[in-house]
């Protein structure tokens, strides 16, 4: 048995340090290495393009364009079916957002101590609108929706003549709304159900005992206590919203007189028309929305502590 | 702490874009690179190596087989052909360009293909390869930029009346010649038992900005002046947009169908009775009615209507270009060639129905002796090409979209011409 003298413990604990660093950063590295390649690189490079007039024709040297400042953001700006798309992102966002969220938080709290028997199969119900194929999905919709559809046989029955839903461009919107919810509230009630089921039962029982009923306790208790899961959830939603690009391009794409052109679908359209500059500038435009609305939101709804 | 890193991140992030932004700024536009037009003249010697062909599937899909003869006289050159759905087309094939992985031969469309004319991404057509006047003379013109031309016209197609001759009979009216005239021959074919006189495309897309065009030009209108300058708020855009909105107005077409996949049934099944479209619905009439024969006893065509500056139309269809990249252009404009050969031409319609762009190659029995076919080669002769600037694909796009306005009655076709002008301005004529 030999006894080894320790080396000075201090330095041992800093190489132990710097190994653990260099192990995690080993973990790390295939993350950031996809993220820097696949995510900030081109971000970069789209602030960059936004800058400039890089069309098409340039991609053989896209080096050799002009720089031309902020003309591509004035553009945008100038151009009256981008106001007209961020309006309508705007509705989709206000009106959507609030929606999605108020049915999956009905629909949670419903499964969670409403329902009692097959609660596992109302889940995944609920849930399936989130996994299923939304090309196939905007089809049967505008199918349902047509002026001969389901949905106008259903008002026929009962003796009234239903519009043509998405060729009214009142009517186009809300139909494109509705699809958006439908196939996004199973995703907000699963995440309200993992909150609900994360808030303390002895709480409830205490708040019985104080002869609290069910609704003072939804007020009093869940409610507050599902705040940061509300927060998630608000912003994830929007931040999914700012972006609605699937519902309308499948359902509508775009029209009836452009009522339901979103932010995204005019980034898409710009950069099929090879106008690189122009569609960096809008995504840009996107970009600073998302983070200025999901700073607001933070500040509004951070569990005050 | 947090609260440092993030500011770090923020500060690495400026970093970067400044950076990027700098390495721009050290670059710029270049001076005009000068088409070098003299290109090596391709003699007739056996085409050899391997020739790598891009297309979007459609016409293309049959060319294997109709180049048969083409590989057994040159048994030493391999064409390998990929065939790409014709919604990514365009997108894929820019980036391949762009990672300078292109194909040797690509096809492109002739009434979409300026953003490529430039000798960056297509080498001129060699002298003395073909004989443009053999072509549809727009359809020669759609690949010429500053008297260079890059493509070199592959099938043709153009919009002509496809209507009820069954119903026309009934109401005892013909074809109208004349814009006056049209919407009261619709109202007449409406009368004999048509739903709707008119099958209007209501994609209120870039194929509505080129009929819109193509109206213009019929009303004496030219889209670009002679020293390339947007002419689209003139008397002869309004009296265009007001032509195509007429039909709408007057009840003879219905603004919310049928859209592009029902237009055929729609027409066999008597909801419509009259179609602007081209030439390939003449073969597909039989299949949508499930009758052998429907067609020749329902259908009949005629060149369009005259505006009061005639009845010119656009011409569609393919056109090859030899990308610039390419390693082995010798034998891709051989190849080139032979596509435009009468012969090949007339083995590709046998194939395909893609309706020949030699203008001799018509007179084969086989597309000769089709009555049906013979208004689209009256007015193939009176077609024009769509400017040659990239930016047109953008103003035809808008150009169908604000007609949806106006076919609607929620603008003015003044405005809307003003709205399109303002907007094409605002492109110019992109750059290069």
């Amino acid at each position: 048995m030999t006894t080894v003298v320790p080396a000075s413990p201090r330095k041992d604990r800093r190489s132990r340090g710097a190994r653990r660093t260099a192990v995690a950063w080993l973990f790390l590295a295939p993350f950031t290495l996809v993220f820097l390649l696949y995510t900030a690189v081109p971000t970069v490079a789209a602030l960059g393009f936004s800058l400039t007039d890089l069309r098409g024709m340039d991609l053989r040297h896209p080096f050799a364009v002009d720089l031309v400042g902020f003309d591509n953001y004035l553009r945008l700006f100038r151009d009256d079916s981008f106001l007209r798309d961020l309006l309508n992102t705007g509705l989709f966002v206000a009106v959507g957002v609030p929606l999605t969220m108020g049915i999956g938080l009905a629909l949670a709290l419903a499964v969670n101590s409403g329902i009692r028997r097959l609660r596992g199969v109302f889940r995944t119900v609920f849930f399936a609108p989130v996994v299923t194929n939304i090309v196939a999905v905007a089809l049967i919709w505008q199918y349902a929706f047509h002026a001969n559809g389901t949905v106008n046989e259903v008002f026929g029955a009962v003796g009234l003549a239903g519009p043509n839903w998405l060729d009214d461009p009142d009517l186009a919107m809300p139909v494109v709304i509705l699809l958006g919810i439908w196939r996004n509230f199973g995703y907000a009630m699963v995440l309200f159900l993992a909150g609900l089921q994360a808030v303390p039962r002895e709480v409830y029982e205490a708040a019985a005992i104080d002869g609290a009923g069910r609704w003072r306790q939804l007020r009093h208790i869940t409610l507050p206590l599902l705040l940061p899961t509300t927060l998630v959830v608000t912003v994830l939603l929007t931040v999914f919203y700012l972006q609605v690009f699937d519902e309308p391009y499948l359902l509508t794409n775009g029209g009836p007189l452009g009522s339901t052109e979103s932010v995204a679908l005019y980034t898409y359209r710009q950069f099929g028309a090879g106008e690189f500059g122009v569609s960096s500038a809008a995504s840009f435009v996107t970009l600073l929305l998302i983070g200025l609305v999901s700073v607001v939101q933070f500040r509004l709804l951070r569990p005050r502590t | 702490m947090s609260n440092m890193s993030r500011r770090s991140a923020l500060q690495l992030t400026s970093g970067m874009a400044v950076l990027g932004t700098l390495a721009l700024a050290g670059c710029g536009r270049g001076d005009d690179t000068a088409a070098t037009a003299s290109a090596k003249p391709v003699d007739s010697s056996p085409a050899t190596g391997t020739v790598k062909v891009w297309a979007p599937q459609g016409d293309a899909d049959v060319l294997a087989k109709v180049i048969k003869p083409f590989q057994a006289a040159n048994p030493d050159l391999d064409v390998k052909f990929t065939l790409i759905p014709n919604a990514e087309y365009y997108t894929k094939l820019q980036s391949a360009i762009a990672a300078g992985k292109g194909p040797d031969l690509a096809q492109f469309f002739p009434e979409a293909q300026a953003q490529f004319l430039d000798p960056s991404i297509l080498r001129p057509v060699p002298d003395g390869l073909v004989a443009p006047d053999s072509f549809f003379k727009s359809l020669w013109d759609a690949g010429v930029v500053k008297d260079v031309a890059y493509t070199v016209p592959w099938y043709a197609y153009t919009y002509a009346l496809v209507y009820r001759s069954d119903l026309a009979e009934k109401a005892g009216v013909k074809a109208p010649t004349t814009w006056a005239t049209t919407v009261p021959f619709l109202k007449a074919l409406q009368d004999a038992g048509a739903a709707h006189g008119l099958g209007a495309d209501i994609g209120w897309d870039i194929f509505n900005g080129q009929d819109v065009a193509m109206y213009a030009w019929q009303a004496g209108g030219s889209l670009r002046s002679a020293d390339g300058k947007w002419t689209l708020d003139t008397p002869a855009t309004v009296d265009a947009l007001k032509f195509n909105a007429s039909f709408f107005t007057s009840g003879t077409a219905d603004p919310s169908g049928p859209t592009f996949l029902d237009a055929q049934p729609y027409f066999v099944s008597g909801k419509t009775a009259c179609m602007i479209t081209g030439p390939w619905v003449v073969g597909q009439l039989d299949t949508a009615a499930k009758k052998t024969g429907w067609t020749a006893s329902h259908v009949a065509t005629a060149p369009l209507p005259a505006g009061s500056s005639g009845n010119t139309s656009f011409a569609g269809g393919g056109t090859w270009g030899v990308l610039a990249s390419s390693g082995n252009a010798d034998a891709s404009w051989k190849l080139v060639r032979h596509l435009t050969k009468p012969s090949t031409q007339v083995a590709q319609y046998k194939a395909y129905s893609s309706l020949p762009a030699v203008v001799s190659a018509w007179d084969d029995p086989a597309i000769a002796d089709q009555p049906l076919l013979d208004a689209f080669l009256t007015q193939m002769k009176s077609t024009r090409a769509f400017p040659q600037v990239s930016t047109w694909q953008q103003v035809a796009t808008r150009l169908g979209k604000e007609m949806e306005g106006v076919a609607k009655g929620t603008q003015s076709a003044e405005k809307a011409a003003a709205k399109v002008q303002a907007y094409a301005e605002s492109l110019g004529s992109g750059t290069g």
